[in-house]
Order: C-alpha cells, then structure tokens, then sequence
C-alpha cells in the first residue's frame, strides 16, 4: 500500500532551502515527515523521509479549533434533542445519553474537547434538566451523588477512550514506520545487488583477461580504461545507494571507539586511484587520536572529501589531511591547493547535486552531501572555509568523549 | 630425476565448489578458477551448496552471502559443523555487521564485491596456505626487521630486544599465529582480554597503536598490523 508514494518519491531529496518540515504537516501538500521524527533524527534533515501514507494517521484527527466546536455542537444536540423528551423520559436515563454521546465524541476527538463536552454536558444536565429546573440547585443528596456520579464517569470515559486511541495511533504509526523502512531496506539491498553483480562481473573479466597475460600496448590501455570506467561506476552507485540510505533513515551508526589514524589511512587506501599526481601530507598529532564513530562511514565521509580534492584540484597540488583533539572535538581537516571556495558558496557547498560554477566534470554533486549526512548522524559537525594556503579546507568535527577507561599495565 | 622435481613443483589440481545464485558470477568465477587450475563444482542455493559439500570434499568453499533460499550466514554455520574447508566469503559493501558475523562464525576471509581477480585469487591462495599449514606453528617468524621467537617469548628489532608488556605480547603473538587472516575485533578481545572484555574496542585501538609504534617503520603508515575498516585488523607479514 505504501509502495506507490514511497516509489515514487525515492529520489526526492530536500535541502536546507526548502520550507521547514513543521509547515509541511499541515498544508494541503502530503506531509513528507511525520512530526516527531524531525528532532529525533536531526542529522537527516536536509533529506527528506519517502513519503508513507501516514495521511491515514492524520485523518483520525481534525485541528484542535474544529474539534472544540464539535465537542460543543454533540452536547448542544443532544440538549436540544433531549429538552422535548423529557416528557417521556426520565433525567436519569438523559444522563445516559450524555455519556454515550461522550464515549462516542472521545473516540473521535482529542482529550481537550472531550473534557470540554464532559464538562459541559454536566452543566447543562444539571441546569436544565435535574430539578429543579432552569437552575444549578439541587434538592436532595439523591440528585448530588447523580450529578458528581455523572461528572466522574463521563471524564474516566473520556479520558479512558482518549488513551486507547493515543496507543492505537502509536501503534499504526510504528507500524507504518517500520514496513516503510522495511521496504526501503529491502528496495535499496536488491538495487544495490543488481548494480553490483553487473559491476562485479566487468570489473572481474577484464582483470582476468590481464591475468592471462600475453597482451598488446593498445590491449593493456583498453582493459585498464574498462578498470578504471568499472571503478568510476561502482563509486557512483555507491554514491547514490548511500544517499538513498540518508534519505531514507536507513543508517543506522554502529558507533565505536576508533583510531583516526586507521580511519585516515583505509581512506587513503581507498583512494589510491584517484590521488595518483597528488602528494599527500598527513599530520596528524602525538598520542592516541580516539573518538567514538562508525568506522565506515567516517571511512567514507573522507575518501569523499579526499575524492573532492583529488578531482577539483590541478595535478600535483598537494592535498594535507590533518588530525588533532581541540577542546572537546576531533578535528579532521582535509586542505587542498586549488582555487578554493567562493565565499558565496561556503554556505552551499554541502548540498545535494550543488555544484560550483565552473567546476570539472566528474560527479554528480552527491559526494559531499554524503560527507554531511554520514558525519551528522554519528553526532559530528561538518564545515567548509578557505585554508591559508589558498585552497579548500574542509572541518569535521566530532564530539570527542572522555577518554575510555583502560586496563593499568606496566613493563 | 625431472620427474621427481615436477612433482614437487606441481601441485594437483584443487577443487574448489562455488556457491551463488547470480550465473554471471558463477561463469566468472568458474573461468577465473580453472583458468588457476582449480576444479570448479557451482551451486545456485544455499540448499544445494549444502548437499554438493555433503556429497563430495572440496578444498575450497567461495559463498555469497545473499543467497536466494537461505542466507549465507546459515549455509557457512551448517558447514563448520563438519568441515573445516576454507571458506572465503563473498559480499558487498555496506555489510560490515554480515561480514563481522561471518568471520566470526568461521569464514576464513571475505572479498567485496566488485572485486578484482587477482585479489581474489592471492585470498584464496593464502586462506588454502593457512589451512594446510595447520595447526604446526613455527618457533620464530620474521617480517621486515622484526624476529619474533614464539618458543623464547623473544621480539628483536634489528636484533635489539624490544620490551613488551605481556598483553602486547599476546596480541603480537595472535596476530603472527594467524598471520594474513582477518581477525575481528571480538575474536581479538576475547582471546587476549577474556570473553567479558569483547566489547571493549578502545583496548585494542589502544595497545594496536603501541604495537605499531614499537614495531611498525611508520607507526602512522602500517605495513605490518593493517586495519579492516570497521571489521578488525589483519597482520600481514610479507
């Protein structure tokens, strides 16, 4: 049921600029986040959520104005309604009727209104009904203990319905929630493994072919242009499966103490290819360099930026990759020598498919995006300036914890 | 004379038995093995990768681990059951928490998909290596001007002792017993700290970067005790 909405609207990315999430709950446009996720999920909010069609929970409820009015117009009927009987019908058995009109009212409206019809209802009961008429007196403690009786049960009635209608609601907005995610998983692990197999499958046979040896100049280049456009395909369905995954809360960070050492250095690793004419500089300062993240994804968040350097600079400029504690923060710097960042864009650079003016081809605007959404779900800051060399300096900041606890040793 | 001398050289054809469900992947895999003198047996499903293994013995077991019928994580359980053929998993990216479980259910090693032949064939080569070798261990091992002697619980650089504390001793000494196989950080903890500690990663981030400071020619760029991302770490001797 949801798959419709959700398919649709896989690829619709939000950014920065767009209208605040809050606004879009209520306006006749389909809400594309339910309410309560905005804050738990900070980190994503510049993607967002796959429309579900969590329109079904908002049509329990009409805005609160509207339900206060139809709480009103219940008791007024029910008044009116009840006024000529009371010929025929006792204002014991009238009481009756209010209640049922209350229970029925609660499992439509929220808890304010129901209150408000209990307790108008009571008045009105007492006022118009209970004798004497036409006033709040009361005559004997029969009529009092039917009067406080009735206001007892038609709050506990109201306040009982009002609950199980909260949990129903909670319950259908999990379970709408986890099919949605359940669907998002299982979409983007099959689109993930029909890129790749194809991938795999070009990558493997042309390095086979130079497995088997005997090959010509020209033969050697074009299996190493098919390598290479393999590569290049590869990181841009990684690229995409990974926006995907921040834009649907699909990540999940496995949060660990790491070495930013080994972090830095699988980055490197990674980015062999590309960094190829670019000689790299790490600095990175004495002692342990501990923080607790997701290995992979601060893995990746810096070979994006160490990609975004390698791409957007000329050839042999340096790229520096330096590391230190400030403060109470790991800083992670990636600084290059190119043309730096106009000052306009500083703001912008992290935004989905932005892209400078004038930039090279080569990606599709994605990559630092990623850098933005994989640091800012594990609780870590990101930020982009001009070095002091000239150049692009790109921040990450992580919230570095107290230092962990380790066994005593000595020699 | 000659006879005797290809004997040793050559060694015989090794079967190896391919479980996945993608054709492509199985054709290239069983091109890229034969191609490397390996007999190739394939299986499209868990279910029939368990009978084939079941019915005949392989020396090698390469399992994808998005299987169509049951998972591969299941399939690799079932066979540690009764062989100790090793396996070599195949996986993608994005799946540390798949590949953690695998290796610690006793996957000898994984390679992500796109992966590249040569790769795939010094992994398997080294895993089959580790397996044969057994459980005979060597008194001393060397690797770039590092000895350690096991049997004297000695390490020397450029033959000057080095002095380690005892837990980096038993880490150093895990790593070299299992050198070129990936260790996870879980099978790390308990072997050296004890099954209670297996959570705590910082200890082995810790003593890891002492091991490298001492041991490494750049502790900032390790050759020897190399990271997994996000998995654990694996020594590499050579």
């Amino acid at each position: 049921m949801a798959n419709a909405d959700t398919q649709r609207h896989w690829f619709r990315f939000r950014t920065l600029q767009d209208e605040p999430l809050a606004a879009s709950t209520s306006g006749a446009k389909p809400p594309t986040i339910l309410p309560h996720q905005s804050n738990s999920r900070g980190s994503s909010i510049f993607f967002s959520m796959p429309l579900t069609d969590n329109h079904r929970i908002k049509a329990f409820l009409a805005p609160p104005p509207r339900q206060y009015w139809a709480a009103i117009g219940v008791v007024l009927f029910v008044s009116l309604f009840g006024y000529p009987l009371q010929r025929w019908v006792n204002y014991q058995t009238l009481a009756l009727v209010y209640l049922l009109a209350e229970v029925l009212l609660a499992l439509v409206v929220g808890r304010g209104a129901t209150l408000l019809a209990a307790v108008l209802s009571a008045a009105i009961w007492d006022y118009y009904f209970v004798p004497p008429s036409n006033s709040f007196h009361i005559n004997d403690i029969y009529d009092g203990t039917m009067v406080i009786t009735y206001c007892v049960v038609a709050l506990v009635a109201g306040e009982l319905t009002a609950r199980l209608r909260t949990y129903q609601e909670t319950e259908l907005r999990t379970k709408l929630l986890s099919e949605s995610e359940k669907l998002g998983r299982t979409l983007l692990n099959s689109v993930s493994h029909e890129f790749r197999t194809p991938i795999s499958a070009i990558v493997g046979a042309a390095g086979n072919l130079r497995v088997q040896g005997e090959l010509s100049p020209a033969q050697e280049r074009l299996i190493a242009e098919i390598e290479s456009a393999g590569a290049r395909l590869n990181r841009i369905v990684q690229s995409l499966l990974s926006a995907a995954r921040i834009q649907g809360g699909q990540l999940q960070p496995r949060l660990d103490w790491c070495e930013v050492r080994d972090v830095i250095n699988a980055s490197l690793r990674e980015s062999a290819e590309l960094l190829k004419g670019h000689p790299v500089e790490t600095k990175i300062a004495a002692g342990p360099q501990l923080a607790r993240m997701d290995f992979f994804l601060m893995q990746q968040a810096l070979s994006n930026l160490i990609a975004n350097a390698a791409i957007h600079t000329p050839p042999q400029t340096p790229i520096e990759i330096s590391a230190r504690t400030e403060g109470k923060e790991l800083l992670l710097q990636v600084a290059d020598r190119g043309p730096g960042l106009p000052a306009q864009e500083l703001e912008h650079v992290f935004d989905v498919f932005h892209r400078l003016p004038n930039s090279k081809p080569g990606g599709v605007g994605l990559g630092l995006a990623i850098v933005k959404g994989f640091v800012e779900v594990q609780g870590g800051r990101v930020s982009a300036a001009n070095g002091t060399n000239g150049g692009a300096l790109f921040n990450i900041r992580m919230p570095a914890a107290d230092s962990p606890e380790l066994p005593e040793e000595t020699l | 004379m000659n006879n005797v001398m290809n004997n040793v050289v050559s060694t015989p054809d090794m079967s190896a038995l391919v479980i996945d469900d993608e054709p492509q992947i199985q054709r290239l895999l069983s091109t890229v093995l034969e191609a490397n003198h390996y007999r190739v047996t394939t299986a499209s499903s868990g279910h029939e990768g368990l009978s084939t293994i079941a019915k005949q013995r392989h020396d090698l077991i390469i399992l994808d681990l998005g299987l169509p019928d049951i998972t591969g994580l299941a399939v690799l359980k079932q066979i540690r059951e009764w062989t100790q053929a090793p396996v070599v998993i195949l996986t993608v990216q994005d799946s540390e928490p798949d590949k953690i479980e695998a290796l610690d259910a006793g996957a000898d090693d994984y390679v992500t998909k796109p992966f590249s032949s040569g790769e795939l064939l010094a992994r398997l080569r080294a895993a089959v290596r580790r397996s044969d070798r057994g459980k005979a261990e060597e008194p001393s091992l060397h690797f770039g001007n590092i000895t350690v002697n096991l049997a004297a619980r000695l390490v020397t650089r450029d033959n000057q002792a080095v002095k380690l504390t005892s837990t980096e001793y038993a880490l150093l000494r895990l790593f070299v017993q299992h050198a070129g196989k990936v260790l996870t950080h879980r099978q790390v903890l308990r072997e050296v700290w004890g099954p209670e500690h297996e959570q705590k990663t910082q200890y082995l981030r810790v003593y890891v970067q002492r091991l490298r400071d001492k041991l490494e020619p750049n502790p900032d760029a390790p050759v020897f005790f190399l990271t997994e991302s996000g998995i654990g770490y694996r020594f590499s001797a050579s």
